[in-house]
């Protein structure tokens, strides 16, 4: 599913550079659930932005589903993000003006869903995640593990072959922590490819292998199958 | 989607309440003074346009040459008789001549009811020319002698109903007129201002040279129009009458005719024939555009710098897969909701101001006129424009930003610094005000300097009255002596005309030193008996006054008179000047003094004896009790004329009349720089809610680390007055050039001094300091323990 190949993303300032990915490569396997690790500023975020084509990068090769994507320009990078990749926020990111619903109905107007068929998928999706009778609220009446499992339900809304999290149980307390572990290593069951950016080794121990990385670079690698 | 997008616009522009005031409230305002202005404007330019034969009308006037060119508004009375019968250009051709402040007067009950009325008087083919309907519909007629056709207003205003045909008055306690026809009331956006028409053959005894066929001499209030025929294009018949003076008034061959033709559509606005001057009425529409400008500029600089709440929300729908152009449209209809509910607020307060305006202007502007598919059209296009105007930049700004950044908001904050376009648009609204308040005061000083300046003789505490036609010479004379009677009164002068404010001004030729030929240039003819220039204290520069009682033909000139003919004012003395046909001895030279607007020069004048020109009376009275002493002048003045009404004006009030297109123009100028400078006030005070809110942790550390609040206030207002300091040097060189343009309109015009537009800097400053202090003082007074926690 996933091919990187010797990836470099460096942050430059006026007086100096910083490597934020040095010549990074690995594959991760269509069903595959794998945990990212690493002390803070080792490059995991900019590289799960990287893999969501969020960012760009400076060299290497990064082949998505078969397809070489680094020099795709952003309307077609949007166009495999919006088909393919799911996204979990630490923070959530959930639009405060719009209300649960319509949150996650968002990206299904963005691939062109019609009006009937959203609502029953988002419903269907609402339901699963069991916060349907919230539908109405907007973001700020929720709780945290309720807003978290929004962002999730619109991550998987658009029934994406790869979800990529970034620190998703980060600002929630155990039990909903767990509660969110729970729902991704089911999607994961079901057949959707997860990467996810984590501190947490009880998180990380969900997963089916952890990559390890310190200054941009893979240090480690522990199967957990 | 569509439905989608004005879901989310609504809430966006209901969660931030205070910035959609202010973005309404400023387009309002812009829209609101641009509805005005349109129908200013359209007023304007629908004059005439009601006539069915509007593109066949002309009016002739007369391009006259004798040392300077003279355009007048007129022809020579023999032009329109001789163009009639023995020319076959035009279907028909009328005079029109303009007589002010006649009497009319009516029986009724037995007793006799006076109106003071301005009259006009036509010839026949006047209605065949123009679309005046009756109110029955038809066309009237005036062939008749003696006939007079008025309009609904007039009469319901003499005889209490419309329809008042067979009815008679008395014209000037003269002839018994009767009333053939009832107009239906004058459109305002005509030429034609007065409600009562008489036939011409009446004008005879009123003014016989208007009233004849002479090709020698020019009356300003005579009007000569012509109906075309189809076929006759307006270069035709101009080329034809360039031999008409050669033809018909060869024995006055130095002064020079041209005859035009302007088109009826045209002359509302034929700035040198003494009407509106369209670069005015373009410069309004302008003054509107920029006023809308500046509203779409605060709207700009909000929307980017409220970008960055937004950001986050432009990165979360770019990573679910949203492309620019959603949320480049997403903007779009933010910017079209807070424009529509503008235009509906602006039509509101349009509406609003419209009857003040009215009052202002002496127009009946309604807002009903706005009820038409090219206002509508208007409209469509400016929401569109405004719209797109000021909604795309921040849209595309927005919409172009990469999703990683912005969620973490930190894209907008690299824009502080530098060149922004943001300071660009902000400088921009400061330098229209700038200019504009710089505008104003050189509009108010330039009437402050024509009203206020010595005028070359004293304007004080002088009635004036009119003097009717019939008077004698002895009558004159008793009835001055009775005035001057009168405690109170100082001086009584009989004369043509006032020195300055004159209500008729009288141009001649003139021979000087027994020549044959006739000097290059024109005076202006002063009638006055010999206490004339002693009321208006005229001081002398050489020679004496008029021997009182000694009827000679003894003239006065002035200085520049003297100049003109090239001689000192001692060696003029003694010499013979014929004017008029009267031939005198020149026995005085007076200082030049004001006798026209400042927007015209002095020009060489002749002072005479003559008593049949007198036609007003002038009287200097004492500054105590001016009422009882005006109410004793009415006593004796109907006493001597029971038939006519008496009316006064104070000559300083004449005067200041004179500038009130200025007084307009002053009044419209403060009004659009309180408006601009309001608008702009609004955006920064947007802005600087933003910022204050953007850096109220800075300034929490500031104030833990010691700032005081003078300094944060500082912090704050120092950009801001940088920006007004780049406006004014923009501002100051547009505003001199844009002012001293209109200066030199006049003949006579103040200075425009280097203060003005430190005034206008200072001013602005101070408006903004103001603007800013209340969020800024708030944030820096804020507990710095609170204000850190806000991260």
């Amino acid at each position: 599913m996933i091919k990187i190949t010797d990836l470099e993303k460096y942050y430059k300032t006026e007086e100096l550079q910083t490597i934020a990915l040095n010549k990074l490569s690995f594959e991760v396997k269509e069903g595959e659930f794998v945990a990212i690790m690493g002390p803070s500023g080792c490059g995991k975020s900019t590289l799960l932005n990287i893999l969501g084509m969020l960012d760009d990068s400076d060299g290497g090769s990064f082949i998505f589903n078969g397809e070489e994507v680094i020099n795709y320009n952003e309307r077609k990078r949007a166009n495999i993000r919006k088909h393919n990749i799911g996204f979990v926020f630490q923070s959530f990111n959930l639009i405060d003006q719009l209300s649960v619903f319509e949150n996650v109905e968002l990206p299904l107007i963005y691939t062109g869903v019609k009006k009937a068929e959203r609502k029953r998928r988002v419903e269907e999706v609402l339901e699963k995640m069991q916060i349907m009778h919230r539908r109405k609220h907007f973001p700020q009446q929720l709780s945290g593990g309720q807003q978290q499992r929004v962002a999730v339900a619109r991550a998987v809304v658009n029934n994406p072959k790869l979800i990529l999290a970034d620190e998703p149980t980060g600002n929630l307390d155990s039990s909903n922590g767990n509660e969110v572990m729970d729902l991704l290593t089911e999607l994961n069951s079901q057949g959707t490819t997860i990467v996810m950016v984590t501190h947490s080794e009880h998180d990380a121990k969900f997963t089916h292998r952890i990559i390890r990385m310190l200054d941009g670079q893979k240090v480690a690698e522990n199967s957990l199958v | 989607m569509i439905r989608n997008y004005f879901k989310i616009a609504w809430r966006n522009l209901t969660k931030r309440k205070v910035f959609t005031a202010i973005n309404i409230l400023g387009l309002a305002i812009g829209f609101g003074s641009s509805i005005i202005i349109y129908l200013f404007l359209n007023y304007h330019f629908s004059f005439e346009k009601f006539h069915a034969n509007a593109d066949r009308i002309y009016r002739i006037d007369t391009e006259e040459t004798r040392g300077t060119v003279n355009h007048i508004p007129s022809v020579p009375p023999g032009l329109a008789n001789t163009l009639r019968d023995d020319y076959d250009y035009a279907e028909k051709v009328a005079k029109i001549v303009w007589k002010e402040n006649l009497v009319l007067s009516i029986t009724k009950n037995t007793s006799r009811v006076k109106y003071k009325e301005n009259v006009a008087f036509v010839e026949d083919g006047f209605f065949d020319i123009f679309s005046f309907p009756t109110i029955s519909g038809g066309k009237p007629v005036l062939s008749q002698p003696n006939t007079a056709v008025i309009t609904e207003k007039k009469a319901l205003k003499m005889f209490g109903r419309r329809n008042v045909t067979g009815e008679v008055f008395k014209l000037d306690n003269d002839k018994v007129i009767e009333i053939v026809g009832v107009l239906k009331d004058l459109p305002k956006s005509t030429f034609l201002k007065t409600g009562v028409l008489v036939a011409f053959e009446n004008l005879n005894s009123f003014n016989s040279f208007e009233a004849g066929e002479s090709w020698y001499g020019i009356s300003g209030g005579l009007n000569c129009f012509a109906l075309l025929k189809p076929d006759v294009k307006k270069e035709t018949l101009e080329t034809a009458l360039l031999e008409f003076p050669e033809k018909y008034r060869a024995n006055d061959p130095t002064t020079k005719h041209i005859y035009k033709l302007h088109a009826l559509n045209d002359i509302h606005f034929m700035k040198d024939y003494g009407d509106v001057d369209a670069k005015f009425l373009i410069l309004f529409g302008i003054i509107g555009l920029f006023l809308i400008g500046i509203a779409a500029i605060n709207f700009i600089n909000i929307s980017t710098a409220l970008s960055s709440y937004r950001s986050r929300e432009i990165g979360i729908r770019k990573v679910l897969g949203s492309i620019k152009q959603h949320l480049f449209w997403q903007f779009i209809v933010e910017t079209f909701l807070i424009s529509l509910m503008a235009i509906l607020l602006g039509v509101l307060m349009a509406a609003i101001f419209l009857p003040a305006f009215n009052t202002l202007f002496n127009i009946e502007l309604s807002l009903k006129t706005l009820l038409n598919v090219q206002f509508f059209g208007m409209i469509l296009l400016l929401l569109g424009v405004v719209t797109f105007l000021s909604g795309s930049y921040p849209g595309i700004l927005m919409s172009r930003i990469l999703p990683v950044l912005a969620l973490k908001g930190s894209f907008f904050q690299k824009n502080t610094k530098g060149i922004s376009t943001r300071k660009v648009l902000v400088v921009a609204q400061f330098s229209i005000s700038i200019i504009l308040i710089v505008a104003t005061i050189v509009v108010s000083k330039q009437i402050d300097y024509a009203v206020n300046s010595d005028l070359g003789f004293d304007k004080d505490q002088v009635a004036m009255l009119s003097l009717p036609k019939t008077i004698d010479k002895v009558q004159q004379q008793s009835l001055k002596g009775r005035l001057k009677n009168i405690s109170g009164v100082k001086e009584v002068s009989m004369c043509l005309s006032s020195p300055g404010a004159a209500t008729s001004n009288w141009y001649s030729t003139v021979n000087y030193d027994n020549r044959p030929e006739a000097e290059k240039f024109q005076v202006s003819l002063k009638p006055g008996d010999e206490d004339y220039l002693k009321l208006y204290d005229v001081s002398f520069v050489a020679g004496r006054n008029f021997f009182k009682k000694e009827y000679s033909n003894e003239m006065i000139v002035n200085e520049q008179f003297v100049e003109k003919i090239g001689v000192t004012s001692e060696a003029i003395l003694g010499k013979k000047l014929s004017v008029n046909g009267v031939t005198g001895n020149i026995v005085g030279v007076i200082k030049d003094f004001h006798n026209e607007k400042f927007t015209r020069g002095i020009s060489a004048m002749v002072f005479t004896l003559n008593t049949e020109w007198y036609s007003e009376i002038s009287l200097k009275i004492s500054h105590r009790d001016t009422k009882s002493i005006m109410a004793d002048i009415d006593r004796e003045w109907i006493q001597a004329f029971p038939d006519y009404i008496f009316e006064y004006r104070f000559l300083d009030d004449r005067i200041n009349q004179q500038y009130r297109t200025e007084q307009r123009y002053l009044f419209l100028s403060k009004v659009f720089s309180g408006l601009a400078i309001l608008i702009g006030c609004l955006g920064i005070y947007g802005l600087i809610l933003f910022f204050a809110n953007q850096r109220i942790k800075e300034v929490g550390i500031r104030k833990v680390l010691g700032s005081s609040v003078g300094h944060i206030l500082s912090l704050f207002s120092v950009d801001f007055l940088k920006l007004i300091l780049i406006a004014g040097a923009i501002a100051t060189p547009v505003a001199w050039y844009l002012t001293e343009q209109w200066l030199q309109g006049y003949a006579y015009r103040t200075k425009i001094q280097w203060w003005y537009f430190v005034i206008a800097i200072v001013l602005v400053m101070l408006i903004t300091l103001v603007t800013i202090s209340y969020q800024t003082i708030k944030v820096a007074i804020a507990n710095p323990v609170k204000s850190l926690r806000t991260e």
